[in-house]
């Protein structure tokens, strides 16, 4: 047999396992070439990159309208001030929003990634390479929350250039800061997410699902305390609600919080639950559709 | 008499062939109950979030400032009424527009096309299924809406508002079968799905009324069933307008049905023809 390899020219490679820092080096490696992979194929629809990179200015505007036609025209509203203490209804609503489009890169970008191999055609050559499923997602979410920036600054200009804001420049670092820890927590959420769509064959409807109720449960367009109280309590197990509370407290003039306690520590905490859950959640479903033979099914 | 007894017989083959495709797309439905769930529920959750910010901003359940343009203080039954309808633009671009696509994808749309039947009959097959399972989800948040959200519907209303869903259907789908045209030849129906989708969704009064658009805007929503679609409903049902009223948005709903149907037709033989010529007709 080894004479047989020997003559095929046959190269035997090692692959780096476990806790190594070479193996850590390997999965970073596959990270990127799975972000490098994504990227090539969206700039391959031109028209699909663009359309993508204006849909958060899309979706934005008709909530917008809405909201002042509501005031008849103005963007003052006098109940949201009694409610958060701000009344600038366009300054609320486009800080909430532009966290919505990273919710979307959670439940879609990560929560399809497999998925999309399978439709592919790649998902069982993926699945025999020595690298971590997981890598596979994450790479997916880097390529996805670099895309959903570059929408999001076109967002920020035009709404700035049409609407003008009023946002506190030195509350843009701690804004930040708050921002990176909701991600974290939104990338564990959105590893569960990519594990039940490994079992659910209609994984959209997971996603949209998901997407929905989030969009209920987060302040994007109204304060946390116009929902019923059930909801209220339900907001802070996610991470956009205490995320986006947080940040409108260091961006917005008078914002008074409608979650009380530290956002940094319950945003910690968030995030160490949701990746734990969702790592969790990930290896158990992959390990099952693996053992039952129904990966591949549609 | 020979000629007679050939069109009852090309006349049954069609109606076969659409009968077919109502009852291959109704047996998909039935196969994913979790899809009609899903179709039945969600829409609830997309306009809530609306409900929700009128309550912030306007502290109530009813704006003036909204009355005077929309001519109804009441912003939840226009939100509502709004949704129920746009249902069905989603179920006619992403259901009608994309069936060529997702036919590919399954790997029988060759088959289709090489059927010796006319395929314009295959596209109006899906979109009679579409129409029956929009409309099931359609009744079902009515009735909801009704019991939970106060919305009044007098029984006097009910043939008005069937028409107009009639006229409005055909207008969007003859607007899906441009779609479905453009997909057999550029073959990214979704992107183009989401496009017109954008343009229904910032253009059409779902949301607020047209008037809250800048005047070009106003215009490009003027090409749209759905706007008068709304117009016509919202003022049946919320203004309590009698049919009298609204014959202006039905006559529009007829020309731009005429024209969006013959549009369709004619663009989806065309590019049959086309991809059928330079075989590009499974190509991803």
């Amino acid at each position: 047999m080894n004479k047989i390899e020997e003559n095929r020219g046959l190269e035997q490679v090692s692959c780096p396992v476990g806790l190594s820092l070479a193996n850590l080096k390997a999965e970073l490696r596959a990270i990127w070439e799975c972000n490098i992979k994504e990227w090539k194929i969206e700039l391959a629809y031109p028209i699909n990159f663009t359309r993508q990179c204006i849909e958060p200015l899309i979706f934005l505007l008709p909530i917008l309208v809405y909201g002042l036609v509501l005031l008849g025209g103005s963007r003052f509203s006098e109940s949201l001030l009694r409610l958060v203490g701000t009344g600038d209804i366009v300054t609320y609503t486009f800080t909430g929003y532009i966290i919505m489009g990273f919710i979307g890169t959670a439940v879609w970008a990560m929560g399809f990634s497999i998925r999309k191999e399978q439709w592919y055609g790649t998902l069982e050559s993926i699945y025999v390479t020595p690298t971590s499923r997981l890598s596979l997602v994450l790479g997916m979410a880097l390529h996805s929350v670099v895309h959903q920036s570059l929408g999001t600054l076109f967002e920020v200009g035009v709404i700035y250039a049409v609407f003008g804001l009023a946002l506190r420049i030195e509350g843009i670092l701690p804004a930040l800061a708050i921002f990176a820890l909701m991600m974290f927590a939104l990338g564990g959420f959105g590893i569960f997410i990519s594990s039940l769509a490994l079992i659910f064959k209609e994984g959209w409807i997971i996603s949209e699902g998901f997407h929905s109720v989030l969009m209920i449960l987060s302040p994007v367009a109204y304060p946390l305390t116009v929902l019923p109280t059930i909801a209220q309590q339900a907001s802070t197990v996610f991470p956009t609600a205490p995320a986006l509370v947080g940040m409108r407290s260091f961006l917005i003039e008078n914002y008074t919080p409608e979650i009380l306690g530290n956002v940094f520590l319950h945003l910690l905490v968030l995030d160490a639950a949701w990746i734990v859950f969702g790592i969790l959640i990930f290896y158990l479903t992959d390990s099952y559709v693996r053992k039952s033979g129904t990966l591949g099914k549609y | 008499m020979m000629k007679k007894s050939s069109d009852a017989s090309v006349f049954r083959a069609n109606f076969f062939v659409v009968w077919t495709e109502v009852a291959k797309n109704m047996k998909f439905l039935m196969a994913y109950p979790v899809i009609f769930v899903f179709w039945t529920i969600f829409p609830f959750f997309w306009f809530l979030t609306f409900i929700f910010q009128g309550q912030a901003i306007v502290g109530g359940l009813q704006s003036s400032s909204f009355a005077e343009i929309a001519g109804t203080p009441d912003y939840i039954p226009f939100i509502i009424l709004g949704a129920i309808l746009n249902g069905y633009v989603l179920t006619s671009l992403y259901g009608v527009g994309e069936s060529i696509r997702r036919e590919a994808y399954q790997g029988t749309l060759d088959y289709l096309l090489s059927s010796p039947c006319n395929k314009a009959f295959i596209l109006i097959g899906k979109a009679v299924s579409e129409s029956i399972s929009s409309t099931i989800y359609a009744v079902i948040q009515l009735v909801v809406c009704i019991v939970f959200f106060g919305i009044e519907l007098t029984l006097g209303v009910i043939m008005p508002i069937i028409l107009i869903l009639i006229l409005m259907i055909l207008g969007l789908y003859g607007i899906a079968l441009m779609l479905a045209a453009f997909s057999l030849q550029f073959k990214q129906a979704h992107d183009l799905a989401h496009t017109l989708e954008y343009v229904f969704y910032l253009f059409s009064p779902v949301r607020y009324p047209v008037q809250a658009l800048p005047f070009w805007a106003q215009i490009v929503g003027k090409f749209l069933p759905l706007t008068y679609a709304l117009i016509a409903v919202r003022s049946l049902v919320l203004l309590r307008q009698n049919f009298l009223a609204i014959y202006e948005q039905i006559f529009l709903l007829f020309v731009i049905d005429a024209v969006a149907l013959f549009l369709g037709f004619y663009l989806f033989n065309w590019m049959e023809k086309r991809t059928k010529k330079s075989g590009s007709i499974s190509q991803y």
